[in-house]
């Protein structure tokens, strides 16, 4: 058992290293164009000191937006959910919205959000549009899936509706909403990013598409690595808390 | 009467977007906003029907292209999926890298690819089909090991083969996943496209979209959207179709 | 019919090793013949090593002490040769297969082409004639279990391992069940091991009932049902029946609870 673990631990060690390895000499060799930089030379452009402002400003904008995306949009979510989920009435118009609005390009929301609000609000925001549709799509169900014995248990025992609510319906939901939180990193990463690659003033986003279009290729693969990196160590601090809870759930 | 039945209905489920609609139109007219700024629906509606056949040949690109995207981006996963399934070596290397890569923004890889394969419509379909393949290596992955209760006892008692086990079990075992894991990225899929030819401005809904907001033509850019925005919203209708009506044969 | 043993199970022990590095001594010293052509009911509270037994008769589980055989061979070598039928508690019918096509599913697995008249004969034989192109979801609980015993009788099996096929249905329903069992074992006396914790289950249908005591199993308890066949349910009611069920069901009881 715990053998088996260390070797899959093991096994996977080696995939990763084999993918740098990949990228470093696909990079060295030129196998894939100009455009493919070793890993050496992306993190020794990261790394040079004169260009840490240049990614420190941008990255502070970012997860700035990030942040506050994700913050606004995990409690709309969760606000919109425990509505439709005490409100049965408002709960299929709310159902539809949501999914609608999630349909929307968000290339195609971002100008309407520039004349809306604004050009720096715009990655916020595309953010927690993102992320609350992840948090009401997966609390409405985690809110509904308490079982038939428990709802009729509290039933007998007369418990009102906002008591089943706090003690049965929202643990029970628990980790449907831990998941909400792991599943809902990349999508808010996602929503800053497009949002800034509509004019806005700052960013890695912007870092990004300036990079693309004016063949910066090590300013390019840095930017999104970054990001990558910021975004993988969210989710794993998330795919930690989702184990925790779910250990306490079970 | 039925018609009542289903107006009701239809209210019901769509208030909260009709509600916003109305607000919309109500702002725009009493802040007398011009339509460069923001037009209403009213005005974008006027707009798309004035001209709707000019939108079918973009959105239809668009929408060719991340079909095409999907369905390659899900041969491959689910290709690597089985190969990984079958070596317990290859499968171990790769499970991290595959959650690696759903845990990261893909999307913010589009300009790289764009970088690395030129401004082209097959790097359009390239892109989406990186953004397909990940969901499809890692559902697929799980329902390959998603036997039905018992069914792999039956079969070693039975003594079938290991070819007869992954034809008539694994595989099958595999395809509510997979039905899964199409609708789920069926609209990202045009999404993906749309953003990637907004990106690089080849031909299509992006590109349409692009063209239109740099003129300050904000209703056809609206407009643009909101066919985009019904294009993703029929692929997930199709996919949702497919799912279902395999699923009822599959369960 | 040869005297040689059907299934001979031989000084077994089962260890199991837990997640927690710690083990569990499942079976200790089970030692048991089964003649070609018997009818074995296994019967214990739950938990004693049933269904390990099963298993390990299956070739689904390695003994860690002693040998079980069949016909003097290792059971893995009857699976390969597709001789062994199965049905367990749980259907494991696939749900993606109708009705014909899970009880036709054997034939693929053993290579051959499917015997099409054999398998309409077997889905007759258990009630479910009509119901061949319905999908394991449409059908009831009993549905599903006769469906699942034909698919274990239709190569003709020379063994037979049933893991308490009839145990998640009502009482009226397995009654049922167990006339349509002792109707179809009749015709094709096929050396069988039956898993219940029913006692009338198992004196109904068993040449010989064994009884198991709880961890670590072992056998404590090995009776002759000499009951005339073919049996009627009627059978039930009779004296001697009711004398061989309390013997029985005093052996399962556990030790103490009769002082
Ligand atoms: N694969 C296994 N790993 C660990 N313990 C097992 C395993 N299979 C069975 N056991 C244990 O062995 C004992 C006997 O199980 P089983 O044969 O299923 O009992 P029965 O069928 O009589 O109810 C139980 O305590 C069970 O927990
Ligand atoms: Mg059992």
């Amino acid at each position: 058992m715990t053998s088996a673990r260390s070797q899959s631990f093991v096994l996977g060690l080696i995939g990763v290293s084999l993918f740098l390895i990949a990228w470093e000499v696909i990079g060295t060799y030129r196998l894939a164009g100009l455009t493919w930089p070793p890993l050496s030379t992306v993190l020794a452009f990261l790394t040079t000191p004169a260009k840490l402002p240049l990614f420190g400003r941008a990255a502070a904008a970012s997860f700035t937006s990030v942040a506050i995306g994700y913050l606004c949009g995990a409690c709309g979510g969760l606000i919109l959910a425990l509505a439709s989920h005490l409100i049965a009435p408002v709960r299929p118009g709310l159902d539809r919205l949501v999914a609608v609005i999630h349909a929307i390009p968000s290339i195609a929301l971002a100008p309407l959000l520039i004349v809306l609000a604004s050009a720096d609000a715009t990655p916020p925001i595309i953010s927690g549009l993102g992320v609350g549709y992840i948090f009401y799509v997966a609390a409405t169900s985690g809110l509904a899936t308490a079982s038939a014995t428990h709802r009729d248990l509290f039933a007998v025992l007369g418990a009102s509706r906002f008591s089943v609510t706090l003690r049965l319906d929202l643990p029970s939901a628990l980790p449907a909403i831990a998941s909400a939180m792991k599943l809902s990193v990349p999508i808010a990463f996602i929503g800053a990013i497009i949002g800034e690659w509509f004019g806005a003033s700052r960013g890695l986003g912007l870092l990004i598409v300036s990079a693309m279009q004016n063949f910066q290729i090590p300013l390019l693969w840095s930017a999104v690595l970054i990001t990558a990196v910021a975004s993988l160590a969210m989710f794993a601090l998330f795919s930690l808390t989702e184990r925790l809870v779910q250990e306490r759930m079970r | 009467m039925t018609a009542v039945v289903s107006i009701s209905n239809l209210l019901r489920r769509y208030w909260a977007v009709a509600l916003i609609v109305v607000g919309w139109q109500i702002w725009v007219s009493a802040a007398g906003l011009s339509s460069i700024v923001l037009p209403g629906p009213l005005a974008v509606a006027t707009d798309f029907a004035g001209d709707p056949l000019s939108y079918a040949g973009p959105a239809g690109l668009t929408f060719l292209v991340a079909i095409a995207g999907l369905l390659l981006g899900f041969l491959l996963g689910a290709g690597l999926a089985i190969l990984s399934w079958s070596s317990r070596i290859l499968n171990g290397l790769l499970t991290p890298l595959g959650l690696i890569f759903t845990s990261i923004p893909v999307v913010t890889l589009i300009p790289i690819i764009a970088r690395l394969l030129g401004y082209d419509v097959r790097t359009v379909v390239a892109i989406v089909s990186l953004i397909c393949f990940f969901p499809a290596f890692v559902y697929v992955g799980a329902g390959l090991r998603a036997l039905p209760p018992g069914s792999d006892d039956l079969f070693r008692v039975f003594g079938g083969s290991q070819l007869q086990r992954f034809v008539r079990l694994v595989l099958p075992s595999a395809v509510p996943n997979l039905m899964l894991a199409f609708r789920l990225t069926a609209p990202e899929a045009v999404l993906a496209a749309v953003v990637a030819e907004f990106l690089m401005g080849t031909d299509g809904l992006g590109y349409l979209f692009r063209k239109a907001a740099g003129e300050f033509d904000t209703e056809r850019a609206l407009a643009t959207s909101l066919i985009a925005t019904i294009t993703s919203v029929a692929c997930f209708g199709l996919a949702l179709a497919a799912e279902r009506r395999v699923l009822r044969r599959w369960t | 019919m040869s005297d040689k043993p059907a299934i001979r199970i031989d000084r077994v022990s089962k260890t199991f090793r837990l997640g927690d590095g710690n083990e569990l001594s499942a079976l200790v010293d089970i030692d048991l013949t089964i003649a070609p052509g018997e009818f074995v009911a296994l019967l214990g509270p739950s938990g004693c090593g049933k269904s390990t037994i099963l298993r390990l008769v299956a070739a689904l589980e390695g003994a860690t002490a002693g040998r079980v055989t069949i016909e003097g061979k290792a059971p893995a070598d009857l699976c390969q040769s597709h001789r062994l039928g199965v049905a367990f508690q749980d259907h494991a019918l696939l749900p993606w297969l109708d009705i014909e096509a899970n009880v036709a599913l054997p034939f693929h697995l053993a290579g051959r082409s499917v015997d099409k008249a054999q398998v309409k004969d077997l889905i007759s034989l258990v009630g479910l004639a009509g119901f061949e192109k319905a999908r394991p979801k449409q059908l009831s609980g009993g549905m599903r279990q006769r469906a699942s015993i034909a698919r274990a009788l239709v190569l003709e099996p020379e063994v037979l391992l049933l893991d308490e096929p009839f145990g998640a249905l009502d009482a009226v329903t397995r009654r049922q069940m167990n006339v349509e069992l002792q109707r179809i074992w009749s015709r094709h006396s096929i050396t069988t091991l039956l898993v219940t914790h029913s006692v009338d289950e198992a004196l109904f249908l068993a040449d010989r009932v064994v009884v198991m005591s709880g961890r670590p199993g072992r056998i404590i308890l090995d009776l002759p049902a000499p009951f005339a066949r073919p049996r009627a349910p009627s059978v039930m009611r009779d004296p001697a029946f009711h004398d061989m069920v309390d013997r029985l069901t005093e052996a399962l009881e556990p030790e103490g609870a009769h002082a």
